[in-house]
């Protein structure tokens, strides 16, 4: 396998969508349920938790890209196969997509146990995994540039959702918020650890790096959807906590949607049902975004054919949605992912880093050879 | 020749013999001018003091359509296309002089995409008469029209029209490769070639526009487009075309600019009503009961007591009853056609109420998508907007709002998935152009809309100084 991507301009896309990418791929199922997990770990100073994990997730953009820019036009997958080897670079490609195999997973279950509890008890599993899966395949199969423009028009699908909030902000009590900096050092970065759960997805960058035209501009682009990634879920955040009283706060499992609950308009008494359904449009960029880097990393690392991995991993995916049922299973299944995610995201890169960094000096002392192995 | 034609009386041969020489005239007696005929190549041949040759004939005869042609074949190609051969015995081959005599309906008013304002001309059936009016709008010589012949039984001229300086030269070439390489016995008409060579055949949505007005499509080339005409067809080809400019209508330029906006985004709102409200009832009150506002919910109650049939069934059969009376208006004669909507939509509508069969506000929304869904400019696009209801409505009765968003969702992936020539059909929404929204979206003034839309590549993007565009410069009085 070559660990460079020689592609055509045509397949490339603007770095102006590299914002809307990241974004989509960041917010999901995590947002949902944000704010109670949160408030459990870092209580009052929630919003201190996000803005310690927004300040991190720069420094990891920061990071990501000086690994790539280290190379050509390459992604993790050659990054690894370069710095560990053929063998061990393979090895971690593969557990690599399991982990985003996972992680498509929870995103599945959680959105669609949502579905069942807010609107539709007796929706059955499979039908809605089928309808995500449908939509996943059907925008895969249109290439690189239909899956980035599913993310795009998705985003502005859904992004006015944020709107309606200005209602629970009207019945805030600001008296929640105080007295700020009364959690511990330690609770505050368990909450930040508990936002990192939930704004998995930073990986994406990893994947499309070399499908960029103007790779100057990725970085402000990046920096731009973390960004608004971190301003959403602070958001979000402070207004639960301002809206719910503390203990409602802690029986609040997916606080975000409970804040429509209040919204009503003439034509629609509760909003909160058409933002349920709404929100599968914000989950199908995820599902398509994470799909993608399954059978793009698949093709990378096996020469598999895309269209065959496509319908199996598919397959997969519904089997393994349909077979765990239990809303504890479910639980299971988030904190396991949430963990994994947290150290192939928010760590990983750093060893990555450190292995470049180590090999590079051992090169130059070998050598003066150029760091493109090509 | 005879054999040719199968005996048909139709071929007139008239042998003339003139200073010992035999001189063949042959025509399709329906097809020539017959006053030319006789005044022009008849009256010199006869009447001429000098032996004929075919240079004499070339040269002599009034005429500047004319050519010499060898074979057969070509012989009988040319006289069934309005020519007339003539053929000088001992001479090798026969001279031919172009004098053909259409019939058709001349320039009429549009019929299916009328204007309230602007010019009113549509496109006839006459090819001929198409490319006079196309040159005569666009009266530039870098204008080209490309000619081809497709059919292999029956042959039927197409030309692809566009701008030398322009059009982007991938599309042209898109366009010439996919009509050249079709291997096809007839087309019947422009919008069967437009089938053959879209992008995507399995999808509702055109992907080429088909127009059949003159203005409309020279816009288009103006812009950088490429056209194609087809003989024997009163619509043209335009493309490549985005989703966003079957909601364009040339009065939205002849309009006020804020007129033209407005009624443009009346368009858009127009079709999202027609694809949502209906299946947005059916989800509602299937499922979602808390949606609904209580003070409307007692009206709605109240108006549903007696229907006994799910919502679902309830939209469809009323669906299905205005797609019948639509149906059945286009049919019937215009004068009949009148009378059927005022029975259709009145009687069958009021007598359902009473009946029970449907409610009276479910007849209120089924109107309203049926209006919003004739507000589309362009007829195929209204077509495919009303097709993609039904299925929306059916998913809306099966699983409600989760339907709903799943059928909207799987719309604007395939519409991500579409392409026209080649270019991308949602331009200028992806990829974002955000330019080309002054053209596509909006209507913004002249003045401010100094460039063309670059979605369609064209060579040359700016339309004039927008420095000078605002400037206005007065006479004033000493």
């Amino acid at each position: 396998m070559n660990i460079h991507i020689r592609l055509n301009p045509d397949k490339a896309v603007h770095a102006f969508y590299v914002f809307f990418i990241i974004h989509t791929c960041q917010i999901g199922a995590g947002l949902m349920g944000v704010p109670r997990i949160l408030f459990l770990e870092a209580g009052v100073d929630a919003w201190v938790s996000v803005l310690v994990t927004g300040a991190y997730m720069h420094v990891l953009v920061l990071l990501m890209l000086t690994i790539l820019r280290n190379y050509e036009n390459t992604d993790l997958i050659g990054v690894q196969m370069d710095l560990f080897g053929r063998w061990i670079g393979k090895g971690l490609g593969v557990l690599y997509i399991l982990y985003i195999f996972l992680l498509l997973l929870t995103v599945m279950k959680n959105y669609i146990e949502v579905v069942q509890v807010f609107i539709f008890p007796q929706i059955p599993i499979w039908l809605m995994s089928a309808f995500m899966l449908i939509l996943m395949v059907y925008s895969i199969l249109g290439g690189f540039r239909v899956v980035v423009g599913t993310s795009f028009l998705f985003f502005f699908l859904t992004i006015w959702l944020v709107l309606p909030v200005y209602k629970p902000v009207t019945f805030m009590d600001w008296k929640h918020l105080t007295p700020i900096f009364m959690s511990s050092p330690m609770e505050i970065l368990a909450g930040a650890k508990q936002v990192a759960y939930s704004v998995l997805g930073l990986e994406i960058l990893f994947f499309i790096y070399p499908y960029i035209q103007n790779k100057k501009k990725i970085a402000a682009a990046a920096h731009a959807g973390v960004f608004f990634t971190t301003i959403l879920i602070l958001l979000v955040t402070v207004v639960s906590i301002g809206y719910f009283s503390p203990d409602e706060l802690k029986e609040t499992v997916w606080a975000t949607l409970s804040l429509f609950k209040i919204i009503s308009f003439s034509i629609i008494e509760r909003f909160d049902f058409l933002a349920v359904a709404l929100w599968m449009m914000v989950i199908i960029p995820n599902i398509v975004l994470f799909g993608w880097i399954i059978i793009h990393s698949l093709k990378r690392l096996f020469s598999f054919p895309k269209k065959p991995s496509l319908y199996i991993t598919a397959l997969m995916l519904f089997f393994f949605s349909v077979l765990i049922e239990e809303r504890i299973g479910i639980n299971f299944l988030t904190s396991i992912t949430g963990e994994v995610g947290f150290w192939v995201v928010f760590v990983y890169p750093w060893l990555l880093y450190a292995v470049l960094l180590l090999k590079k000096v051992f090169r130059k002392g070998n050598s003066n050879e150029k760091m493109d192995p090509n | 020749m005879k054999k040719k034609f199968h005996n048909s009386t139709d071929l007139i041969q008239k042998v003339f013999h003139i200073k010992g020489q035999a001189i063949v005239v042959q025509f399709v007696s329906y097809l020539v001018d017959r006053e030319r005929l006789e005044r022009e190549i008849l009256n010199a041949l006869t009447s001429s003091p000098k032996r004929w040759t075919n240079d004499t004939l070339m040269n002599k005869i009034p005429i500047a359509a004319s050519e010499c042609v060898s074979s057969v074949d070509q012989i009988t190609q040319k006289v069934l296309h309005g020519s007339i051969s003539v053929y000088i015995e001992g001479e090798k081959e026969a001279v031919i002089f172009a004098l053909p005599k259409l019939d058709d309906r001349g320039l009429n008013r549009a019929e299916t995409e009328s204007l309230v304002f602007g010019p009113q001309v549509s496109f006839t059936e006459s090819l001929n008469t198409n490319l006079n009016v196309v040159r005569w709008r666009l009266d530039t010589d870098d204008l080209v029209m490309e000619k081809l012949i497709v059919g292999e039984r029956i042959p039927s001229e197409v030309r692809i029209v566009y701008l030398k300086s322009m059009a982007d030269k991938e599309n042209v070439a898109t366009f010439r490769e996919r009509i050249k390489n079709l291997q096809v016995d007839q087309i019947e008409d422009s919008s069967v070639l437009g089938q053959l060579i879209e992008d995507s055949s399995t999808s509702v949505f055109p992907q080429l526009i088909f127009t059949e007005l003159p203005d409309r499509f020279c816009n288009s080339i103006v812009k950088g487009r490429v056209g194609v005409m087809v003989d024997k067809s009163p619509t043209m080809l335009v493309g490549p075309m985005s989703l966003f400019s079957f909601f364009e209508s040339t009065e939205d330029l002849y309009m006020r600019w804020n007129m033209g906006s407005f009624i443009r985004m009346l368009r858009f709102i127009a079709m999202a009503i027609s694809i949502i409200l209906t299946p947005m009832y059916v989800a509602a009150l299937t499922y979602h009961y808390e949606i609904i506002p209580s003070t409307l919910l007692v009206s709605l109650g109240q108006s549903r007591a007696t229907v006994p049939f799910p919502p679902v069934l309830e939209a469809l059969l009323l669906e299905i009853l205005i797609e019948l009376l639509r149906e059945a208006g286009a049919r019937l004669p215009t004068k009949v056609g009148q009378t059927m909507g005022i029975v259709g939509g009145i009687v069958l509508g009021q007598a359902a109420v009473q009946a029970g069969f449907t409610s009276n506000i479910l007849i209120i929304i089924i109107a309203l998508s049926a209006l919003a869904s004739f507000t589309a400019p362009s007829y195929l696009m209204g077509t495919a907007v009303r097709i993609i209801r039904f299925p929306m409505i059916i998913l809306a009765g099966m699983w409600g709002l989760v339907g709903i968003v799943f059928a909207l969702s799987f719309l604007i992936i395939h519409l991500l998935k579409q392409k026209s020539l080649g270019r991308p059909y949602l331009a200028p929404i992806y990829p974002f152009q955000w330019r080309d929204f002054n053209d596509s979206l909006f209507r913004v003034p002249f003045q401010k809309n100094s460039r063309r839309p670059v979605s369609t590549m064209p060579q040359d993007p700016t339309r004039y100084n927008s420095s000078k565009a605002e400037e206005h410069k007065d006479v004033k009085s000493p």
